[in-house]
């Protein structure tokens, strides 16, 4: 069968990233249509920092594994250019410093409007200094949040979301995502 | 020096002055300084050295390296994965239902034979089947049950398949929807479903209901025309009956034909290997095999050895355990029962009605049954089953008619039934081995408005047969034979059944009532068992208690005796005979 000729149609890219205990962080990246079919799949190889980075990066440790090294070289490897990339881990929004994608956190949780203060990912990731800079909107019935430094972001999310909004529940991919992560661990691992 | 300048205060008229000589004599010695001064100073340099050995440093290299990926492209969507609701997405009549994220959800789960990651990724990677299944172009005409949903998720990624649902819980819709998502998906292309001929027009029915837009050619009428719709292209879904597929072996086998996928309803027909049927279906040529049965035990584990011999062959094997046999099973066979997941489903209840024969009844069967087991003692060596079942058949006959005086005492318990349910404005079906015994009941009971639906009825009329009942007021009852009115028939406006006698396979017997108690029934459904007491009806009732818990039990993965069948032992073992030769084949 062919590649994937679909760039011209709309997509959403969904951006995870895993724990493993003893590997490390695995990332994944799914693009899915506007009503929610695959297009696209990508994920990383087990990161792990080495003791160095950990002493030396201190608290930016986390955005710059999640961000800057599997958030930014996965958003590059998408084939389809997404109208925005959503995560519902909250260190992965310091990717959009690299890529040119909007990175929204997608979050169920409810949070005031105007609490720009702190956003908790789904993961227990720990905060980030980031995490102070956020600014969280309404994106249909998602709470969601971007970094303050490209809070310009935010309307263009809003307005390209705004036809579909009731095709697709913003946070049921990534549980699609994170079993595709673990069956390509489970993969690697027997081989 | 001189002190002239000084005066004396105490007189001032004199002035004495006094000259003192202050100058002090000086010799001049030579210290030798001058020369020193004159000459050229001369310095001395001690060269001290104050260097230290260097730091010794360390140098962390903290350059982004390289993340290596694994990367999947999806294959192209077809254009209906593409569509869009609202505003700018294609045009929609009715608005779309409103994604609910706390609704339930099936994914669809790779079977464990599919071992490369990319195919596992790809179904493990779709959207939920209520997401799929919400879409403008997909939309339903009922909203399927939990199970049915997690039924279609077994089917859609698997090439070999069983959905072996107790009758009733919609096979027919799961596998229609599982057909309708795999072509649209653009993963089949060509499919040839066989079925029972009487069952022809009901997928048709079916396919009309839930998936109105794929085009279907029935296989029927004569050769010439036969042979054009077996190579018709324009349908991607073809349906033919087992007994035409027997006329078209050549065609089907011979000319080309290969189909995406053959799916065989009432799959338990080719339980049998090495009947003809199960030859034809198995050398058809395809890549995905789907198999439908309620009952895929019916006599012993070798059904199932059979139905495999389709999906996969040489997988399971004559001999294996049941509980081996069910381990190697258990990811291709999908088996729920309607206690499990129709907890909502009316009940169903059972009345049975154990009469005494008529004194003209009776009378019969003691001479029949006397004469008939002298006559069986005295074939000795010849003795065969045949000779047995042939008597079984005879006073099985007088249970149901005195063959001299037409007396009843199940057609007077069902006359008595019939008023009630008439009475009551309910439908009833009633079945029979015998077509004959079918004619009686109608000549007797003819006032009750009764259709008949079993083998003498032509195929073309049996459609307009169930129309009618279901739709006629006038109409109550139906009289079937279990081998036309068995399968594939949805009666749930029936709230009563009646088996005025009894078959040799409990399976079929579950079919027949389940036409009635089925997803859709309006309320509790009464099965009315009719057995003559001190008969071979009830030695027979027996065996068929104990076949029902066996069935039972092979499908619930534990031990059992490799024969379900009524065996040869056991069919002598109603008149207390011994059998004399060795006869293989089982009884039923």
């Amino acid at each position: 069968m062919s590649a994937s000729g679909s760039k011209s149609v709309p997509s959403i890219g969904f951006l995870t990233v895993q724990e493993f205990t003893d590997i490390g962080l695995i990332g994944g990246y799914l693009i899915l249509n506007a009503v929610g079919r695959p297009l696209e799949f990508h994920c990383t190889a087990p990161v792990h920092p080495n003791r160095a980075q950990e002493i030396l990066y201190g608290p930016t440790l986390a955005p710059f594994l999640y961000g800057e090294q599997i958030g930014q070289t996965l958003v590059a490897k998408g084939k389809s250019r997404p109208m925005f990339v959503c995560t519902d881990v909250e260190p992965v929004l310091s990717a959009r410093e690299f890529v040119s994608v909007p990175i929204v956190l997608i979050n169920e949780s409810a949070a005031e409007p105007n609490d720009s203060l702190r956003l908790h990912s789904a993961h227990s990731t720990p905060p980030t200094p980031k995490s102070k800079q956020l600014v969280t909107f309404q994106l249909a019935s998602q709470q969601a949040a971007i970094n303050e430094a490209h809070a310009h972001d935010r309307d263009k999310v809003v307005e390209q979301w705004q036809p579909h909004t009731e095709a697709m529940d913003l946070l049921e991919p990534f549980s699609r995502l994170r079993e595709a992560i673990d069956e390509a661990q489970r993969g690697a691992a027997r081989t | 020096m001189t002190q002239s300048g000084f005066t004396n205060q105490r007189d001032s008229s004199t002035i004495e002055t006094a000259a003192f000589d202050l100058s002090i004599p000086v010799s001049i010695f030579a210290t030798g300084w001058g020369a020193a001064i004159n000459r050229i100073q001369r310095f001395d340099v001690v060269t001290t050295d104050l260097s230290a050995e260097s730091p010794k440093t360390i140098s962390l290299q903290l350059r982004r390296p390289a993340v290596k990926t694994f990367s999947y492209t999806f294959p192209e969507l077809p254009e209906w994965q593409t569509e869009r609701s609202g505003k700018g997405g294609l045009a929609t009549k009715k608005p779309r239902p409103k994604i609910n994220k706390d609704e339930r959800r099936t994914r669809l789960k790779p079977p464990t034979d599919i071992v490369k990651l990319e195919d596992r990724l790809y179904y493990m990677l779709q959207p939920p089947l209520e997401t799929i299944l919400s879409s403008d172009s997909m939309r339903m005409p009922f909203e399927p049950f939990p199970y049915q949903y997690q039924g279609i998720a077994f089917l859609y990624p698997r090439f070999a398949a069983i959905l072996a649902d107790e009758m009733g819980l919609g096979k027919t819709m799961q596998a229609i929807t599982s057909m309708r998502l795999l072509l649209r998906a653009g993963e089949l292309r060509n499919i040839l479903l066989i079925c029972p001929k009487p069952l022809v027009s009901n997928w048709k029915n079916e396919f009309t209901m839930w998936a109105p837009e794929i085009p279907l050619c029935i296989i029927e009428g004569d050769q010439t025309r036969r042979q054009w719709q077996w190579h018709h292209q324009a349908a991607p879904l073809k349906i033919a009956n087992y007994e035409l597929l027997m006329r078209d072996r050549d065609i089907v086998l011979d000319s080309g034909l290969n189909f995406d996928l053959v799916v065989l309803d009432e799959a338990q027909r080719i339980k049998n290997r090495s009947s003809t049927t199960s030859q034809i279906t198995r050398a058809i040529s395809r890549s995905r095999s789907w198999a439908l049965t309620g009952t895929p035990v019916e006599n012993s584990s070798e059904d199932l050895v059979g139905i495999f011999e389709f999906l996969s062959p040489g997988y399971l094997q004559s001999g294996m355990t049941a509980r081996r046999m069910a381990k190697a099973a258990g990811d291709y066979i999908l088996r729920r029962t309607k206690d499990k997941v129709l907890t909502d489903l009316p009940p169903k209840l059972y009345r049975d009605a154990e009469l005494d024969l008529t004194p003209d009844q009776w009378c019969s069967y003691k001479s029949a049954e006397e004469d008939g087991v002298i006559k069986l003692e005295g074939l000795g060596e010849e003795l065969t089953i045949q000779h047995v079942f042939e008597l079984v058949l005879r006073l099985k006959q007088i249970c149901n008619f005195d063959p001299a005086t037409g007396a009843s005492s199940k057609l007077e318990r069902l006359e008595a039934d019939l008023e009630e349910v008439v009475a009551s404005g309910r439908k009833a079906i009633v079945f029979s081995q015998w077509v004959g015994v079918l004619d009686k009941i109608r000549d007797r009971l003819s006032r009750f408005g009764i259709l008949e639906y079993h083998g003498k009825i032509p195929h073309k009329k049996r459609e307009g047969v169930i129309k009618q009942f279901k739709e006629d007021p006038s109409k109550h009852v139906i009289l079937m034979s279990y081998g036309a009115g068995s399968v594939g028939l949805n009666l749930q406006f029936c709230r009563y059944v009646f088996l005025f006698d009894r078959w040799w396979n409990p399976a079929v017997e579950d079919q027949a009532i389940n036409r009635a108690h089925r997803i859709g029934a309006a309320g509790s459904v009464t099965v009315n068992r009719m057995l003559t007491l001190g008969t071979i009806e009830e030695r027979i009732n027996q065996v068929l208690e104990e076949k029902r818990a066996l069935f039972d039990a092979i499908l619930s993965q534990t031990d059992t005796p490799r024969s379900l069948g009524l065996t040869q032992d056991e069919v002598f073992g109603l008149f207390d005979l011994k059998s004399r030769r060795v006869d293989q084949r089982r009884a039923a």
